[in-house]
């Protein structure tokens, strides 16, 4: 019989040794440093994603130590006015823009592909390209810091401050132009997440049998999608304004310094819930595992996360409650505000009727998920305090905010990321951690947390203001400021033990089964740590809870995990439609390629040029930039263009 | 053992690559769009944002010429209809159509550079004027820089149309290219109107 060379029926077949081997040749990498930089693994870009990120987490944590240190007690001298400046910018930048959605997208490049039961993601190549993106833009954002002239008006720049006259030097120009580049990471990663979980899901995965960790990520991304632009275009002004010229923010002739805050919170409001909503899907993913029994409410749970990213659009002015603007704009942000409470509160009691309901099994990862709940309820009612008004005129600026925002960024975003890492590690890895040190961990952080945090709620309502480098002892500040610092070095102490934990259980720690957890999902079906192709044969879904059949009694098919599609023709995977999860094409996905890399550099070439103002530079850069997609693109077989002899 | 399959799902004949209208590339593209319009949208609420903060006359230094802005409009409009009668070739199967299509849209597109570049050298501001003119070469100039972008992706579907890599049965690259030039020409609408039209409709 004649084969039509455009289609073909998979294989279905048993995984054997010959297949396993014949998939290790086609998708491992090429040996050497080649094979490093020009890989489009998206397991190897999801563990260097989480290792940069959390390299970032410990800079922004060690300049946040110097300025708890210098805090620690009334009048003291151990940083200038100025570096103090630095620090609290180049920590409120790092923390926010380079640890804490990258974190998240590390957990998800790694996870998606597992848990969504296929090979890759929807755009490999892109997928590489973020990190490099990513990585060349946090050391661009930090090339000043050492010269001081890192970012030093804080991290959302208000002008005039951070206009020419008030901040002459390199400082805000890195920060500007820092914060562009960086923002094409992030969109270009969005696009993939999008792409990828509307397109390469396994066959059998409907809409219905989507796990929720892949609902919170594209959830963050599909908002970012439509965030992003406001922050890069807010910063493109500024930049034109200090390079050029131009007068956006210049009141004299028409700008209004306004402007800057509304794009600035347009953008800025959507980014704290793209990176605390992926962080609640890790939650709502891991914690049920551990209370052995499925999410409590997972469609009203799905629902919620969706609806809390659309309002999240909507209550962007509670930021600026104190810049005098109409009433009625006030009240209709502070009724928006209040709303959001309500989809919010949605997760929050699905994880307690989860606990309430379930056997819970008190590992460290459990500990972990169950403080966030605990933090999450106290940051979201100080939250919930400042969207009133009249209140928000007496706490803005205040260290109430500060603690406000670090229990809603550490308890919704660190605590889940460490508890997902003690629950990921196995599978990413081939390790277990250390449960004992992770008590330890565990305690030293949630303890140091609360003992450094609660009290600024306090300190806040005394009066205390952010952003301050010293205060005299006649404020009454001094006790509450010492007790913070050693609620900060305890925390800190916790994080250097989760360090400890990890380097020792990747050299000593115990061998991983492939699901230490007995969780549900998909990533958990396959070796720990999973070979390069992930699946021998492609999984059929036919449930929620794949690992959990016959133990639930659930509507729904079943999976069939033994056997599958082969798809042994090089980097193949299966398209599937977006609803029903029905095989319809495929895909030829890219092979290790060094485009992505080309790109990366060429993008960080412009922006240099842009930096030191050698235009020709930067224009030679934007121009190199054509034929390097050309070579990207470039149609070829292996990615399924139609090739004639 | 037999496994059952539940229906429509795997052991039946698959096309292999780029086939079908929803791609990955479809997807992507999507996406991007949907970014790069907010991009737009955070542009002109700017500019209004301005203009509802203002006592002056806006525009400051007088209305923007539309010598070359009408032009602009009638050739990108024309060249949204030059995209889709090339794609609907290349699904009729004619491919030499299909590059004559691409190739008259692409012109239209370098028509329209040419033109945005005469149209700033008629403005009478400059670009640090003040901020309505600042707002006004932003805008534009982003629309040129993507309308460049438009132009770039059309060259490549004319070399790859030409090289025989597209065929009725793929032409996926040609829709997805034709998305990214019905969104350029969308968003010039909202600008031409914008920054062109309503400030002749109520000066201000």
């Amino acid at each position: 019989m004649a084969v039509n060379p455009t289609f073909r029926t998979p294989v279905i077949a048993r995984p054997t040794p010959e297949l396993r081997d014949k998939l290790e040749q086609m998708w491992k990498d090429k040996p050497g440093l080649l094979g490093w930089l020009s890989t489009v693994d998206h397991k190897k870009i999801g563990h260097r994603y989480i290792f940069t990120a959390f390299i970032f987490l410990i800079v922004g944590g060690l300049e946040a130590l110097g300025m708890r240190l210098q805090l620690a007690q009334p009048d003291e001298h151990l940083l200038t006015p100025a570096l103090y400046n630095e620090f609290f910018s180049m920590h409120g930048m790092t923390m926010i823009f380079l640890y804490s959605l990258p974190i998240l997208s590390g957990f998800s490049n790694y996870l998606w592909p597992l848990i969504l039961g296929t090979r890759d993601m929807a755009f490999p190549r892109i997928n590489m390209f973020t990190y490099w993106v990513f990585l060349l833009a946090g050391i661009f954002l930090y090339i000043g810091f050492w010269e001081g002239k890192g970012t030093n008006v804080g991290w959302f720049n208000y002008v005039p401050l951070a206009s020419r006259a008030y901040d002459p030097d390199w400082n805000v120009d890195i920060y500007s132009l820092g914060m562009i580049f960086l923002g094409i990471s992030t969109t270009a990663g969005a696009i993939n997440f999008i792409a990828t979980a509307f397109r390469t899901r396994a066959p059998g995965m409907t809409i219905s049998r989507v796990p929720i960790m892949i609902w919170g990520t594209l959830t963050a991304n599909v908002g970012l999608l439509f965030a992003v632009p406001a922050v890069s275009l807010d910063f493109f002004l500024l930049w034109c304004d200090r390079q050029f010229g131009t007068h956006f923010f210049d009141p004299a002739v028409g700008g209004r310094p306004l402007l800057w805050q509304h794009l600035f919170w347009i953008f800025g409001h959507p980014w704290v819930y793209a990176i605390v909503l992926p962080a609640m899907s890790i939650v709502s993913q891991a914690l049920p595992v551990y209370c052995r029994r499925p999410l409590v409410a997972q469609s009203a749970v799905v629902l919620a996360t969706i609806l809390t990213m659309v309002l999240g659009f909507g209550v962007w002015v509670h930021h600026m409650f104190s810049t005098g603007l109409p009433a009625v704009a006030m009240g209709f942000f502070s009724a928006a505000s209040f709303v959001i409470v309500i989809p919010s509160a949605v997760s929050v009691f699905a994880w307690v009727a989860t606990i309430w309901t379930g056997r819970p099994v008190f590992t460290t990862a459990f500990k972990f998920f169950a403080a966030e709940v605990v933090l999450f309820v106290i940051g979201g009612v100080s939250g919930f305090m400042t969207a009133a008004v009249p209140l928000d005129w007496q706490l803005t600026d205040t260290y109430f905010v500060v603690a406000h925002l670090h229990y809603v960024l550490i308890g919704i975003n660190v605590f889940p990321v460490i508890g997902g890492i003690y629950h990921w590690f196995p599978k990413m890895s081939g390790k277990m951690l250390s449960e004992k040190l992770g008590w330890w961990n565990f305690w030293l952080m949630f303890i140091g947390f609360n003992v450094g945090f609660f009290p600024m709620h306090i300190s806040g309502l005394a009066g205390m203001p952010r952003r301050i480098y010293t205060y005299p002892a006649s404020m009454g500040w001094g006790d509450l400021n010492l007790v913070t610092t050693i609620g900060a070095f305890i925390f800190a102490l916790g994080v250097l033990l989760f360090v400890i934990n990890v380097v020792m259980s990747l050299f000593a720690g115990r061998k991983a089964p492939p699901n230490p957890w007995d969780a549900d999902s998909l990533e958990w079906a396959t070796e720990s740590p999973p070979p390069s192709y992930n699946f021998a044969v492609i999984p059929q879904v036919g449930s929620l809870h794949p690992l959990w059949e016959g133990r639930l009694e659930e509507k729904g098919g079943r999976s069939i995990l033994e056997e599958g599609a082969v798809l042994d023709h090089e980097h193949e995977i299966p398209g599937t439609t977006v609803l029903d999860a029905e095989p319809d094409v495929i895909l030829k996905q890219p092979h290790p390629t060094l485009a992505p890399l080309i790109m990366a550099l060429l993008i960080a070439g412009t922006f240099v040029g842009m930096l030191l103002t050698m235009w020709w530079v930067a224009f030679g850069c934007m121009l190199a930039m054509i034929p390097a997609l050309f070579y990207w693109f470039w149609p070829n077989a292996e990615t399924g263009w139609e090739i004639r002899a | 053992m037999s496994t059952i399959y539940e229906e429509g799902t795997l052991p039946r004949p698959l096309p292999v690559g780029k086939a079908g209208f929803r791609t990955s590339g479809w997807w992507g593209m999507l996406a991007l769009i949907g970014t790069e319009t907010s991009l737009f949208a955070y542009l002109i609420f700017s500019y209004f944002y301005l203009q509802s903060q203002n006592s002056q006359p806006w525009p400051p230094s007088g209305l923007p010429p539309l010598r070359y802005a009408i032009p602009t409009t009638v050739a990108l409009l024309i060249s949204a209809g030059t995209m889709w009668w090339a794609e609907h070739s290349i699904r009729l199967a004619k491919p030499p159509r299909l590059v004559i299509g691409i190739l008259v849209t692409l012109l239209l597109g370098v028509l329209y550079v040419i033109l945005q570049f005469l149209d700033w050298k008629i403005e009478p501001f400059v670009l640090n004027a003040d901020a309505y003119s600042s707002l006004f070469y932003v805008i534009t100039a982003a629309h040129v820089l993507h309308a460049i972008v438009g132009v770039l992706i059309l060259a490549g579907m004319v070399l790859w149309s030409a090289m025989g890599h597209i065929s009725p049965q793929r032409y996926a690259p040609i829709s997805v290219a034709a998305m990214y030039w019905y969104f350029v020409v969308l968003v010039w609408i909202a600008i031409f109107v914008t920054l062109y039209l309503l400030p002749y409709i109520s000066p201000h």
